[in-house]
């Protein structure tokens, strides 16, 4: 059965403007990407609102789609992830869902919430430790994204995560952002 | 000879010899930024010694975070360069009116000691 029209009165309730379902490419990121930041320039003027909301997907798709490939997660059953940028009321938010190792949750719950106790200057502070910090080994990204999301959103990050399996998790991240 | 064309997501790299600008021009969220930025890298380590003379323009309206991290390297091989002395200036341009780009450029001057000059401009054409 075809069930596209609860499944579009579901999307207008939610405000889902742009959505992606499955395996994040590179190329997926900059597509998906380029067109919400096109839709945003049609309908609101607001700069840097416009900024944050793309900043904030980026980092978001990239943690997910760098997080796949360093756990050696590519063309597995827990490659598949989900990004939505939804607007309600003038608020934006980037959420991003993908399966983590339960072995990773506790490091990163206490990443979350070491920066959700932090206040704008202290996360510039850290921003700039962290931009001097050696590069890991075998880490793809520069260890900024968290910071910089945190950076940039209206309010604390909010995350859960739900059980998957006996291995792993399924991690979201909510990230409001009003361009403010 | 550093010339790399720009992609939707990585900006051109380009060192123009009569003018001894080093040009980095559109947005920065490659796939992999250490990689992508490698070449630059190598082409500074190489022919950093040997130049007295260089102004690096930035034209970079959004780059994601850890293009920041090869940035900041970027500009800190140049300020190393600098204290020997070689004449280097920055010069980063933003679009008038996006906060975002001012403030990114700020924080990158804070952080080096090097002439950094920041500028605005009015931008006609759209991003690629």
């Amino acid at each position: 059965m075809n069930r596209l029209l609860a499944l579009k009165e579901d999307f207008t309730r939610q405000g889902i403007l742009i959505s992606f379902n499955g395996s994040f490419s590179h190329s997926i990121i900059e597509e998906v990407g380029t067109a919400a930041k096109r839709y945003m320039e049609t309908r609101d003027l607001n700069k840097n609102t416009i900024t944050d909301v793309f900043a904030v997907y980026i980092e978001q798709t990239q943690n997910v789609r760098n997080y796949v490939l360093e756990r050696g997660l590519a063309k597995s059953a827990y490659d598949s992830a989900i990004v939505l940028i939804t607007a309600t009321e003038g608020l934006y938010a980037v959420s991003a869902g993908n399966p983590v190792l339960k072995r990773d949750r506790p490091a990163l719950e206490l990443r979350l919430t070491a920066l959700s106790r932090l206040d704008k200057a202290d996360l510039k502070q850290l921003y700039r430790q962290q931009l001097r910090a050696p590069p890991v080994a075998e880490a793809r990204g520069a260890g900024l994204g968290l910071i910089d999301m945190a950076r940039r959103a209206a309010g604390p990050l909010t995350w859960s995560f739900e059980n998957l399996d006996a291995t792993h998790d399924f991690f979201s991240l909510v990230v409001h952002v009003t361009g403010a | 000879m550093l010339s790399l064309p720009a992609t939707r997501s990585s900006p051109s790299i380009a060192w123009q010899d009569e003018s001894h600008s080093l040009v980095l021009k559109g947005e920065s969220y490659p796939e992999n930024s250490f990689e992508f930025f490698a070449p630059l890298f190598s082409w500074l380590k190489a022919e950093l010694p040997r130049l007295e003379k260089l102004t690096l323009r930035v034209d970079i309206p959004y780059m994601n975070s850890s293009s920041t991290k090869c940035m900041l390297d970027v500009l800190d091989m140049l300020a190393e360069r600098a204290a020997t002395g070689a004449d280097i200036r920055v010069e980063w341009l933003y679009e008038k009116g996006n906060d975002r780009a001012y403030e990114l450029a700020e924080e990158f001057s804070e952080d080096v000691s090097l002439p950094f000059e920041i500028k605005p401009v009015h931008r006609l054409d759209e991003q690629p």
